[in-house]
């Protein structure tokens, strides 16, 4: 039965006569190719002979000169390399190299260029946003405030408590909630935390239903 | 704009200015103009790499910038990335046609893309004032610096106009005016190159130099259908041309027989000037234009699939629309291999298939009509691409080369360095030997075998751009 449902007849798009047309003859078929075509094909024909002589020689080593020349150019514009670390002997040679380019700028006609290309125009950047805890004060801060609240763990445990104590570490707990609730929140911002448990009760109720008229 | 040609510009970027001026340049082929911000979101680079690879670019003409407003947009020009690989060949124009000067003006000038002429000429003659066998003085240099701009050869770049309110030049082309320069004045600035105040800068014709191809493509295709004294017909034809009509019109405006009689009387070859109505009347038979762009076309097909091909491709063309079983006749080729090639030609594009079906025949067997015609166009476009590809696996296979002998490479590069400066201390010659031996013979053997795959492979990109050229320049005339 397979193959009905779609048109009628032979499930290939094309009669057997406009088969024969294409020089298609029964029985004909190629096998089906699996393999992936080769990466590099053979060639069927060969190409032509390049001719060399003395012009296309010269027209070589131009070439080769331009593209040293740029390369040389502060045109050739170098990533910003950075090392891992590590010193190599090699390093002398390649700094020396990146020294003798560094700081050359391309010299343009810089009348012909939009002000942003030019050299002076370099803008300044908004500097990004300071992570809280790049400084030192607040790192320091934070480090106390954790101490104090193990400390004041400990203290809990040993019952120990002074009035004034007490004011000062409800302060710092205080502090310490509020941090993480804002964690809290972000972390709810996601809904990979709720709750899409099914516990299966609700499986056969349907079914009962359903049994008096059938959908067709 | 294909994908193919957006490859190759990539490539040809990576090779000539590194592969952050690539990225750039292939971001901005992608999306067409785009401002600076843009790219660097898109690329990811840090801005001042993005700044210096546009500087880059525009430097040398390979993209321009389009401002609206206080907006700056910045375009690729595909088209000018490709002339590069087509540099040493305006160099060799130079060389042959005007000799060494003209030459060293025009590779200091493509190398510096913009330049005002006195820093040009004060560069290239300090450059080889200690070079005995150039023999350059900066007369002879001024008067070919003349002379290339009056043939136009070189013409001024265009200058930035200032509007006002905005920062934002307007770049205006202006009409190029044959400078004079005074030869005192040069002396001068060859003493102290610091202080030179020209600001009329200068750029090298691209056009001027395709007009000198095209016009030895088709000189020297007269002279290989007829013979020579048909290419000098040819050649006279070219100069009476330009003295009257646009150097780049479809057709020259009509030239009188009698101008043609005068100037070959000039030149004095009898011959030329007995046979002169003969030779015009082979070349108004033979000729029918003289771009035979199809000729090609068949050198293509010829090359890619054989001669059989190729008689099947120019069949189809002159019939115009044939159907298949008449290919089978007129071919005279056996039935199975005919029709193989039919399609093979149809698989790659060079034909293309026009399904007529009769209406009348309303059930029973529909037996369409398959014509078969060449579109001329989509077969240049073809080829076009089929040239870009191979330009970009030619590239590709050398940096690929290169890479994998890179050790090998530098290594040559450092003992040739080393060798250099001991000659130039002239040591002896036993020491130089002993640096020279470092190489060793299988690594010479190696490093001469990628020296000359490399050269073949330079051969066929520059072999590959005049074909290009050829294409382009078919595609110009309709």
């Amino acid at each position: 039965m397979a193959g009905r449902g779609r048109g009628r007849g032979t499930n290939t798009s094309l009669t057997q006569e406009q088969m024969q047309a294409l020089g298609i003859a029964r029985g004909d078929n190629a096998p089906q190719v699996l393999a992936p075509p080769p990466l590099f094909p053979k060639l069927e024909t060969k190409p032509l002979p390049l001719n060399s002589d003395a012009a296309t020689d010269y027209m070589v080593i131009v070439k080769d000169q331009f593209i040293e020349y740029l390369h040389e150019s502060p045109a050739y514009v170098k990533a910003n390399r950075e090392t891992d670390g590590i010193e190599r002997y090699s390093d002398k040679y390649k700094l020396l190299a990146l020294d003798a380019n560094k700081g050359r700028v391309l010299d343009c006609v810089w009348a012909n260029f939009p002000p942003e290309l030019r050299p002076q125009a370099s803008r300044i950047r908004p500097s990004s946003r300071k992570r809280k805890l790049d400084d030192p004060k607040d790192i320091e801060k934070r480090l106390q405030l954790l101490e104090k609240k193990e400390t004041q763990e400990n203290t809990n445990e040993m019952m120990a408590t002074a009035g004034d104590d007490n004011k000062k570490q409800d302060d710092i707990d205080e502090d310490l909630e509020d941090e993480e609730e804002q964690e809290d929140e972000i972390d709810d911002g996601t809904d990979y935390a709720n709750n899409y448990f099914d516990n299966g009760e609700d499986y056969e109720d349907e079914d009962d239903n359903l049994d008096d008229d059938p959908v067709y | 704009m294909s994908h193919q040609l957006g490859r190759l510009v990539a490539q040809i970027l990576q090779r000539y200015c590194g592969e952050i001026v690539e990225k750039v340049g292939n971001d901005l082929f992608m999306y067409g103009s785009k401002p600076i911000a843009m790219i660097v979101k898109s690329t990811g680079l840090p801005r001042t790499q993005v700044i210096e690879s546009l500087r880059t670019l525009m430097k040398f003409d390979l993209a321009i910038f389009e401002a609206t407003g206080p907006h700056v947009d910045y375009k690729l020009l595909p088209d000018n990335v490709l002339l590069l690989i087509r540099y040493p060949r305006y160099l060799l124009q130079m060389k042959s046609k005007y000799g060494t000067e003209a030459e060293l003006i025009i590779e200091e000038l493509l190398q510096q893309a913009t330049c005002s002429a006195t820093l040009l000429l004060v560069t290239i003659a300090n450059k080889y004032k200690d070079d005995k066998d150039k023999n350059l003085t900066i007369v002879t240099l001024k008067d070919t610096f003349i002379s290339l701009a009056t043939a136009a050869y070189i013409q001024q770049a265009p200058v930035a106009e200032m509007k006002e309110g905005s920062e934002i030049p307007n770049l205006v082309q202006v009409a190029t005016i044959v400078p004079d320069l005074d030869t005192r004045a040069l002396m001068q600035a060859m003493a102290n190159p610091a202080d030179i105040k020209d600001n009329i800068y200068w750029k090298v014709n691209y056009d001027r130099f395709h007009q000198d191809f095209r016009d030895d493509i088709m000189i020297k295709a007269m002279t290989r259908r007829i013979d020579d004294t048909a290419g000098e017909v040819m050649r006279l034809l070219l100069q009476q041309m330009y003295l009257s009509s646009a150097a780049w019109a479809e057709e020259s405006n009509a030239i009188p027989v009698t101008d043609l009689r005068e100037s070959s009387r000039l030149t004095d070859k009898i011959l030329l000037h007995q046979h002169l109505e003969h030779y015009l009347k082979v070349m108004e038979e033979n000729g029918a234009g003289f771009i035979r762009r199809a000729d090609v076309l068949d050198h293509v097909v010829t090359e890619r699939l054989g001669s059989k091909a190729a008689r099947i491709f120019r069949l189809i063309r002159a019939k115009k629309y044939v159907e298949e079983e008449d290919i089978q006749k007129n071919a005279m080729l056996p039935n199975k291999e005919c029709k193989q090639l039919t399609y093979k030609l149809l698989e790659e594009h060079f034909i293309s298939v026009q399904p007529m079906r009769k209406s009348q025949q309303v059930s029973g067997t529909q037996k369409g009509i398959y014509l078969y015609h060449v579109k001329l166009f989509e077969a240049l476009h073809v080829c076009r691409e089929m040239c870009y590809s191979s330009l970009h696996n030619l590239s590709r296979a050398r940096s690929q080369l290169v890479s994998e002998h890179g050790r090998a490479l530098d290594k040559q590069r450092r003992v040739r360095t080393i060798v250099h400066g001991m000659r130039m201390r002239s040591e002896t010659e036993e020491s130089i030997n002993d640096v020279l031996e470092t190489l060793t013979p299988p690594e010479v053997n190696l490093l001469a075998q990628v020296e000359k795959q490399l050269k073949q492979l330079s051969t066929a990109e520059l072999e590959l751009d005049r074909n290009l050229f050829i294409l382009n320049w078919y595609l110009h005339y309709p």
